[in-house]
């Protein structure tokens, strides 16, 4: 494994060199809203992650899968390639989330849309030093500290930010830029797994929540009552960094687009089946479907919870149905 | 990929949001957690906001009508067609026989410079847009109570309300955000009274729920008033100090005992006593209204009825208190604050009073007459008597009342231009069509229901040919020998704020995430949160007795049903935006009409089948929902669809003085379908 100390100074020029082989996604400020975004030279927001998730980056909200083109009464297809990125920033929940999309869309059959866009992708995992009052991964062992499937994972201590590699392509990233890395020494190791103890005890506060324990309170919860104050919104399915599920559309006659948007469990057309019948009719049912997916088949699925942790679902939920109120309401 | 943070376009909260772009497309939205009223909230529209720009139905070149058709054309030649007719029939029929619908989905800017263009370029008063058919009952309403005709507090004051009556509001699907901060209050102990003749969301979660039946909301205020003065539970202390009139109003709703409201509004008697309790028990108390009060013959009176018992228990001016009228397009409020309005220039300043003001600033005589409100332009152009409309981001053929009438209005004309993103069934009818650059396209500001004056910022070239409004607006102000030199929509916004008192330190670059709340008088004003605080705009502030009257259409043995029409959660209006949004077309895909178990079991209509509604006016078919949730008697549709139109319906009934149609209560009968 290779490890290296990037001085606090020479991030913006390590990425701006390799903004030049390929587009950089990282948080920053959009009008004081932390975002991950194409970064071309603004300064970074690392403190905080970012209200949306960086999935969307592997999985779009929108995307076209091809054009469909009408000449003579033929068609011909058009695929776009995907492009080359790096997403520095990513915190190790959201990593795990893409841990999680990887098994899904791996799956026979496989997406190679998803997985295209996936190989194309490095990733640069930045630890978290200082979690937030929503976080929950380490009840999930998806953080404080990512352990493995990233290319670089970065950590900030008192000099500058720890990096190390942790696949072929995070170590050439390493080795093709000398010029911006000091070697790392047992105490910048010593600083890393001291502050990434300290950020876990910090979250481990949060005793109340794990898979089991989530498990309980989905069975015993009266989703009766929280139906009442869902708003049907769809935000918990639109910011969780593991909701994957989509909708595919042609949109234009002849030429067109077929595109895949995502889509949501929480509204009622989801499960809507032809002839008006549906199996999860309210949405109480909806919403519990949506813990179970997370809690109980997507562990089945994938040997990975469905939750990460993050925190986003009750943060963007305007009925503030969070974990205590699956309890609370009765 | 670029996030650009801009303003929804859907309600009147104004949520703020990032629009995710790639490519020159938008993939995506998300919430702003850094935005003073959503939150990092967003409802189900929100986050799909911005599906419908990259549609390919958006128009994206001029279209000028050939025979049956429209034809592709350029923008001179379109521009130079519209402001040629709009001359020719000037110059034949005299300025007042020209019109101007304006937008409440365009921006403050764009709404100013049709405004302009109605007054100093085409010389007539007759501006309109579709405040007329949501809240001039409030502009009127509370401009003469209080002097300022908006929302008195902002919406995040509403968590801080002890109590919390709505009324004629369905706030968690209309405003998802408003209800939002409603029931954060109600988490910490508020209380909720919601008066619907529906049992929505709202009215399941409120401690308590009254069905008044259509059109007897008057009763229904004035027996709470009545009530609230016999227990002395209203405030002397505040109606001596801040206020005028209260006597005139005291004797007046004394005759409205519970035993008379109960008559009236089919409310039981205990159950009001136990409403104007609650409501004047509290320190606090705060009153959230929308169509259900303003969309009717008494509309006006509706909402002095509501400012006489807050005024009343003194609950104005301060947190937690207020008056809450929901405005629904994201820009009604600025459209009316920019006088897009038949006898107010911007900042509500009178055409009677403000002309030479504004004859001044523009270097241009101008009417004096105020012009026609927007049913009455219809009316004008059946009698022949408007013979040009321009039509900007609207849809009357499917958003005004009776659609015959209308559709005969609009061809009645000698010549109709439609400014739009979307082909509609109004721009069907026009002669010359300019596509319009959507929110995600243009630079401006929207001034959302709390009186927020908020940033819409581009993220995109406009798709296809299409421009920005104030940019074609401009054009024809110049073809029309008005200058119009601005370079930028900021520059648009510096001659709006010279002569708006109220906008008065108002520019793009103090605006940011935040916006600011007008009234905004100085470059250095921080801008006004809560109105009224130690006097009344008006000074002060002014009770008017009130009398119930009922409404134009009642039931009778033919049409026995009374029909409501309002908004789904999932669509917007005409449905322009939304039914171009997949999950939320595929979510309420079709009309239908929702019905008590009651009624439909006397019918023998079950739930799921197809029925015929029918009115005075005209018959749809659509599928029956039975559905415990709405008040025997009373049927309720959606407005959004096109293939069954709910204003194929209604009727033209108008209250007398802010001239907004009944929508709210239709006479009407079902039957099944063969």
């Amino acid at each position: 494994m290779m490890k290296a100390l990037l001085p606090r100074n020479m991030l913006i020029p390590f990425l701006s060199k390799i903004s030049q082989k390929m587009e950089v996604i990282a948080p920053v400020l959009i009008q004081g809203t932390p975002a991950f975004c194409t970064w071309t030279g603004q300064d970074l927001a690392l403190e905080e992650n970012p209200l949306h998730p960086p999935t969307e980056f592997l999985l779009p909200h929108k995307e076209t899968l091809f054009r469909y083109v009408q000449e003579s009464g033929r068609y011909t297809f058009e695929e776009e390639q995907a492009v080359p990125r790096l997403i520095l920033g990513i915190r190790p929940c959201d990593l795990r989330a893409a841990n999680v999309l990887d098994r899904i869309f791996e799956q026979p059959p496989r997406d190679h849309h998803y997985l295209g866009r996936r190989r194309a992708t490095l990733i640069a995992v930045l630890n978290c030093t200082k979690p937030d009052d929503g976080c929950l991964c380490t009840q999930f062992g998806s953080g404080p500290e990512a352990k493995d499937e990233y290319d670089l994972l970065i950590t900030e201590i008192g000099p500058g930010y720890l990096v190390e590699a942790g696949s072929p392509a995070g170590i050439l990233l390493l080795s093709d830029n000398p010029e911006f890395f000091h070697d790392a020494t047992d105490a910048h190791l010593a600083e890393k797994s001291d502050l990434m103890k300290k950020a876990s005890e910090q979250i481990k506060l949060h005793s109340d929540i794990s898979l089991q324990k989530m498990k309980d309170r989905i069975k015993r919860a009266d989703w009766e009552s929280l139906e009442k104050e869902c708003f049907n919104c769809g935000g918990c399915t639109f910011v969780c960094p593991v909701c994957h599920c989509f909708n595919i559309l042609d949109l234009g006659i002849p030429d067109g687009e077929r595109v895949r948007c995502r889509d949501t469990c929480i509204l009622s057309g989801f499960s809507r089946l032809a002839g008006g019948a549906n199996p999860r009719k309210s949405p109480g049912e909806r919403m519990k479907n949506w813990y179970l997916d997370k809690f109980e088949y997507t562990p089945q699925k994938t040997g990975l919870a469905g939750c990460v942790g993050c925190g986003r679902c009750q943060k963007v939920c305007m009925a503030e149905i969070d974990r205590w109120k699956l309890e609370a309401v009765k | 990929m670029e996030k650009i943070h801009t303003t929804c376009v859907y309600c009147g909260c104004g949520c703020g949001l990032l629009l995710h772009v790639q490519d020159g497309k938008i993939v995506g939205t998300s919430p702003s957690p850094s935005h003073p009223m959503s939150q990092g909230r967003l409802c189900i529209k929100g986050w799909l906001g911005a599906e419908f720009v990259n549609h390919p139905d958006r128009l994206k070149t001029p279209l000028i009508r050939s025979g049956e058709r429209l034809i592709k054309a350029s923008w001179d030649n379109a521009l130079e067609t519209v402001a040629s007719r709009f001359k020719d029939i000037k110059e034949r029929y005299g300025p007042d026989s020209l019109a101007v619908l304006t937008s409440a989905k365009g921006t403050n800017e764009e709404n100013y410079l049709l405004m302009k263009l109605a007054r100093a370029g085409f010389g007539t008063n007759n501006v309109d847009h579709v405040a007329r058919l949501c809240h001039a009952p409030t502009v009127a309403g509370l401009s003469y109570a209080f002097g300022s005709g908006a929302m008195t507090n902002p919406i995040s004051s509403l968590s801080q309300a002890e109590v919390v009556l709505i009324i004629g509001s369905n706030t968690s699907e209309q405003h998802p955000l408003v209800a939002f901060h409603i029931l954060r209050g109600k988490s910490n102990g508020a209380k909720i009274i919601v008066a619907d003749p529906r049992k929505t969301q709202m009215a399941d979660l409120a401690d308590i729920h009254i069905t008044p039946r259509l059109g007897t909301d008057i009763a229904l205020i004035n027996c709470l008033l009545n009530i609230l003065i016999q227990e002395d539970l209203i405030n002397r202390d505040f109606i001596a100090k801040r206020t005028t009139g209260f006597e005139a109003v005291s004797e007046s709703v004394s005759h409205y005992t519970p035993e008379v409201a109960e008559k009236i509004t089919g409310i039981p008697a205990g159950k009001l006593q136990e409403v104007a309790r609650i409501f004047g028990s509290a320190n606090s108390a705060a009153i959230v209204y929308a169509m259900g009060i303003t969309q009717h013959t008494t509309g006006t009176d509706n909402v002095q009825a509501l400012a006489n018992l807050v005024m009343a228990t003194g609950n104005v001016g301060r947190e937690g208190t207020g008056i809450y009228p929901l405005r629904g397009h994201q820009n009604v409020q600025g459209s009316c604050d920019m006088g897009a309005l038949p006898d107010l220039y911007c900042g509500y300043q009178k055409v009677i009073d403000a002309r030479q003001k504004f004859e001044t600033a523009w270097g241009r005589p101008l009417p004096q007459k105020p012009g026609l409100t927007a049913m009455e332009m219809m009316d004008a152009a059946i009698k022949g008597k408007i013979k040009a409309m321009l039509i900007v981001g609207e849809n009357p053929v499917i958003s005004f009342p009776d659609q015959e009438k209308i559709i005969k209005a609009l061809k009645s004309l000698d010549f109709l231009a439609v400014m739009d993103i979307f082909p509609t069934q109004t721009a069907d009818l026009a002669d010359v069509v300019l596509p319009a650059a959507s929110f995600a396209e243009k630079n401006g500001t929207f001034t959302s229901t709390e009186r927020r004056i908020q940033m819409v910022r581009q993220a995109l070239e406009p798709i296809g040919e299409s421009r920005q409004e104030w940019e074609v607006i401009s054009s024809l102000l110049s073809r029309f020998g008005v200058p119009a030199d601005y370079a930028s929509a900021a520059d648009v916004m510096k001659e709006i704020a010279k002569l708006t008192p109220s906008y008065g330190g108002i520019s793009h670059d103090r605006l940011g995430v935040c916006g600011l709340q007008w009234p905004c008088p100085s470059t250095d004003h921080p801008g006004t949160p809560v109105l009224h605080v130690e006097k009344f705009t008006a000074g002060l502030g002014k009770f008017r007795p009130v009398e119930h009257r009922e409404p134009a259409e009642l039931p009778d043995l033919e049409y026995p049903l009374l029909l409501t029409t309002g908004r789904s959660l999932y669509h917007f209006h005409t449905g322009t935006m939304t039914r171009r949004t997949s999950l939320l077309d595929r979510e309420v895909p079709a009309a239908y009409v929702e019905m008590n178990p009651e009624d439909a079991g006397a019918l023998g209509i079950r739930s799921g089948q197809k029925v015929i509604v029918e009115s005075r006016r005209g018959q749809l078919q659509m599928d029956c929902r039975v559905t415990p949730d709405i008040s025997q008697g009373t049927i309720f549709i959606p407005f959004h669809f096109n293939e069954a139109c709910a204003n194929v319906l209604t009727g033209q009934a108008l209250d007398p003085t802010s001239k907004i149609p009944e929508l709210k209560v239709t006479a009407a009968r079902i039957r099944r379908a063969e």
